[in-house]
């Protein structure tokens, strides 16, 4: 499902001009401008992957409106779904998209399906520590590496640096495996896609957040874990992936997962409560309209995660039947 | 050994040598002396050990770092403060690919190098904000003078010159090494962005707070008498003109805040990083300029305490990693101050009846043991019951009976820093009576006696003999409490602590004091920016800064808690037999 929806940005992205996203938001984007009468209280609860992104759109939010009180809890994108269905929050960010059974459980409550904003890019990469010469890794040994099941069709079970290739210290070292609880979207993400639904391995050291895995990987020189792009230090560095074995490896760069050469990008969610059938009160729509504004986006570079496109914004805007910049 | 030694005085010789041999140490006590000694000594070791880590790179946290500018091998050149510095073995590759003399010497370091993390700042830039070099990559390194540590509103630090500082279209004249009179500029571009702040948070604030409360007057009507009852039309009617007058007052305001922002852009500077890269801002949007190699030591300190003040009374900024800690800290010391407030009454009543009214047999035996067990469950399950009793069930309940108009969004149905104060007496409570019991059971019978013998009540007893004399103890019991609770985080993260709360739960709005509203944790504000944060290696230092300031805290309540204490210890001295 999400490689699907990651089709639609490359599609999106293709009628582009690639180069312009070295680092920056697409120009396209519209220039976030504050209309008067939006005022109201604003609670989001969700992933904790998109923690940092919701609160500084907020920040960016609340200088356009002062009088907009927002509050900000996450603890894992399964907390979202069960909060929008109890009505306790307006906003649910994850970092997967709603399971099926998730979003039938708000159909039942409501009648409808709950609406999606794409708000940012996000690749996971596999981190090593910054002195790993490992080169490059296929998606089939990521799955050897961290999968007990190796659905991906790996052969052989990959414990050791050697098995992988590097020679001399690195060759008889264990593999030491950090990655995310199981509350998080991208514990989820990962064993979609990258272990092919394959069960993680015991010895996967499991961390409370994104953060502590780079800090993880950072501080054990034979470490592995995986992570949002964004949490990335000097201190450890991502392996280029390629999609099957021989092909060639792509880094977590912006450019690449636009592409959709890089295998491990996602979108990154936030679900509303939205009727089909009624307008969005003010506030929950000029708060959509700041995410894929200029400002808004700048916010996702500043937090590492990668901007959408203009046109992708306009389509979900569309969407959600909020006029494109009615504010400017 | 003594009783031989009497009975069979013709062994005495033999006796003796077993003494020597066997008996003389353990009589002593000397290895016992030792394992109680040993096992202190490992105590404030370990104790000692931590705060030491804690302060060490806590102080210093603050303290302006001296901003390197190396030129490497490749012409290029980069600045910062350097972080922290490692050995490290060269990898092969890398080390083929140096020049023949480089490599020799690597090779007699045994293949090891050395290179430094920089901070090299600039974001938005570089995207990314720290960086190691090795040093065979370094051509040469300096200090200039000019190099100045910028701390910003947004994007983190940025290192490098300033270019140009533009006040109202004129430039202002070049200075050594920050333009002349830039000092003043910055203040005011600073005072501006404050007042603009006043406007938007506080003026602002209160006319929405009024607007709210008038459509939820209405709206409160609208529930009891349904949408089309006259007294709802009426009500209605009634807040138009003050609607008007209220959005008319917001227009001014806002227009108010608009111009200053105007103005604002108007007032600009530019920047330069060492490889010539420039960028244009508002001064406004710099909060500090810190000119690292050009400071003198009085200047440093200003550099450190100014900083200081900054984290101890701002709110924090930039998703929690920059600016202060105030909310938190409010936060933290109101919860802590409500926990002691219910558990106190609440400890201390259960263990008067336990220790002084109930009959004591395998019923009470039994509550004791259930109380000390208590302690032991652990703190996350009180707060899985915080959320699903208070929040969810009393908090729930009180919404739909008090708060219906503001339904569907929760006022009392959530996590605030009520159930959370509530939550934590809870997990404090047996410490409390447990410490209580114990206070009473220490106070003698004998004064009991003697009260009761002069024809007090049992009642009057317990208020005028034996309760003065158990508070010292009873005080102790709490202070445990104060600090369990204060250094407690699991359980609040499910029972109202947020990541940002937009407001603290005390203002200057009517009831003043808001206990429905969630809150900032220091506790959890670690955890946070240990573990959530984009960058990690730049919230480290903000981690132990942050734990400091949570133990200092907790240090500050537990001496006032001492104090009042050994007060009243005193008081009573005097009245003991």
């Amino acid at each position: 499902m999400n490689r699907n929806l990651l089709g639609v940005a490359v599609v999106a992205a293709g009628l582009m001009a690639t180069p312009t996203f070295a680092q920056g938001v697409d120009p396209k984007l519209p220039t976030y401008r504050a209309v008067s009468g939006v005022s109201g209280n604003l609670k989001s609860i969700g992933s904790d992957t998109l923690n940092n992104l919701m609160t500084l759109w907020t920040e960016g939010f609340r200088a356009a409106y002062p009088n907009v009180q927002i509050e900000i809890e996450g603890k894992g994108s399964s907390t979202a779904p069960p909060a929008l269905i109890a009505g306790t929050s307006n906003f649910g960010p994850m970092s997967r998209p709603m399971r099926a059974a998730e979003s039938d459980e708000f159909q039942k409550k409501f009648g409808y399906k709950p609406a999606v904003v794409r708000a940012a890019v996000d690749a996971l990469a596999v981190y090593v520590h910054k002195d790993n010469p490992i080169r490059c890794l296929s998606l089939q040994q990521v799955d050897a590496i961290f999968s007990k099941a190796r659905k991906g069709g790996g052969t052989k079970d990959l414990v050791r640096w050697g098995d992988v290739g590097l020679t001399g210290e690195w060759a008889d070292k264990p593999i030491s495996l950090y990655g995310r609880n199981s509350a998080s979207g991208t514990y989820g993400y990962f064993k979609e896609v990258a272990l092919f639904n394959g069960d993680y391995k015991d010895s996967v050291k499991e961390q409370p957040g994104s953060s502590t895995v780079v800090q993880g990987v950072a501080s054990d020189k034979f470490a592995m874990g995986y992570s949002g792009v964004g949490y990335k230090t000097a201190d450890v560095r991502s392996v280029p992936i390629s999609a099957r074995e021989g092909r060639t490896c792509f880094d977590a760069t912006a450019e690449n997962a636009y592409a959709g050469d890089y295998p491990i990008s996602r979108f990154l969610y936030i679900y509303v409560n939205k009727n089909p059938n009624q307008a969005f009160e003010p506030v929950r729509a000029e708060f959509i309209r700041f995410i894929y504004s200029r400002q808004g986006q700048e916010a996702v570079v500043k937090d590492g995660y990668f901007p959408v496109t203009a046109d992708l914004a306009a389509q979900d805007l569309k969407d959600l039947g909020i006029t494109v910049g009615s504010g400017s | 050994m003594t009783t031989e030694t009497l009975t069979a005085p013709s062994n005495a010789v033999a006796a003796r040598r077993r003494r020597t041999f066997g008996s003389d140490v353990s009589a002593s006590g000397e290895p016992a002396q030792w394992a109680l000694g040993g096992a202190l000594a490992l105590g404030i070791v370990l104790i000692a050990g931590f705060l030491l880590l804690v302060f060490w790179n806590g102080v210093a946290t603050f303290f302006p770092k001296p901003i390197v500018a190396l030129t490497l091998t490749d012409g290029s050149t980069i600045a910062g403060p350097i972080r922290r510095s490692e050995e490290f073995r060269v990898p092969p590759n890398e080390l083929a690919s140096l020049p023949p003399p480089v490599q020799a010497l690597i090779r007699d370091d045994g293949g090891m190098a050395e290179r430094q993390l920089i901070q090299i700042g600039n974001f938005d830039l570089y995207n990314e904000d720290f960086r190691w070099v090795p040093s065979y990559l370094v051509a040469g390194a300096s200090r200039p003078r000019d190099l100045v540590l910028m701390e910003r509103l947004e994007w983190g630090p940025f290192v490098g010159r300033v270019k140009q500082v533009v006040e109202d279209g004129r430039p202002l004249a070049d200075g050594d090494p920050l333009p002349t009179g830039l000092d003043a500029v910055h203040r005011k571009a600073r005072d501006r962005w404050q007042q603009i702040r006043r406007i938007e948070r506080g003026d602002i604030g209160v006319v929405n707070h009024d607007i709210d409360g008038i459509r939820l007057e209405v709206r409160r009507l609208e529930l009891r008498h349904g949408p089309d009852h006259e007294r709802v039309v009426a009500a209605r009617r009634a807040a138009e003109p003050e609607l008007a007058r209220l959005r008319t007052q917001y227009d001014t305001l806002a227009a108010e805040a608009r111009r200053l922002r105007q103005e604002d852009a108007r007032t600009t500077i530019t920047l330069a990083d060492t490889g010539g890269r420039e960028k244009s801002m508002r001064l406004s949007e710099i909060t500090r300029f810190v000119p690292a190699n050009d400071l003198s030591l009085l200047g440093a300190l200003g550099v450190y305490f100014d900083r200081w003040g900054e984290f101890l009374a701002d709110e924090p900024r930039e998703a929690n990693t920059e600016g202060g800690v105030m909310p938190a800290i409010f936060g933290t010391f109101v919860m802590t101050l409500m926990m002691v407030l219910v558990v106190a009454p609440f400890g201390v009543l259960t263990a008067l009846y336990l220790r002084e009214y109930a009959r004591q047999g395998r019923i009470v035996a039994i509550v004791r043991i259930s109380v000390n067990n208590l302690a032991g469950v652990p703190s996350i399950v009180y707060g899985v019951f915080g959320v699903g009793f208070f929040a969810y069930l009393v908090g729930g309940s009180i919404d739909q009976w008090f708060y219906a108009e503001r339904l569907p969004s929760p006022t009392f149905g959530t996590g605030g820093i009520l159930w959370a104060s509530l939550t934590l007496a809870l997990l404090t409570v047996p410490v409390v009576i447990v410490a209580t019991e114990e206070a009473l059971s220490a106070v003698p019978r004998s004064v009991r006696e003697g009260s009761l013998a002069c024809g007090a009540s049992k009642w009057q007893t317990i208020k005028y003999i034996v309760l003065p004399r158990a508070l010292p103890g009873i005080m102790t019991g709490l202070i445990l409490a104060m600090a369990r609770g204060a250094g407690e985080v699991a359980p609040l993260m499910l029972v109202g602590v947020v990541k940002l709360a937009p407001e603290l739960p005390m203002d200057g709005f009517f009831p003043f004091i808001h206990l429905e509203r969630s809150f900032m944790h220091l506790g959890f504000h670690i955890y946070d920016v240990g573990f959530q944060s984009r960058n990690s290696e730049a919230g480290k230092p903000m981690v132990f800064v942050t734990t400091m300031l949570l133990i200092g805290l907790i240090f500050v309540m537990n001496l006032a808690a001492i104090v009042i204490r050994n007060r009243l210890k005193r008081k009573f001295v005097g009245a003991q037999f």
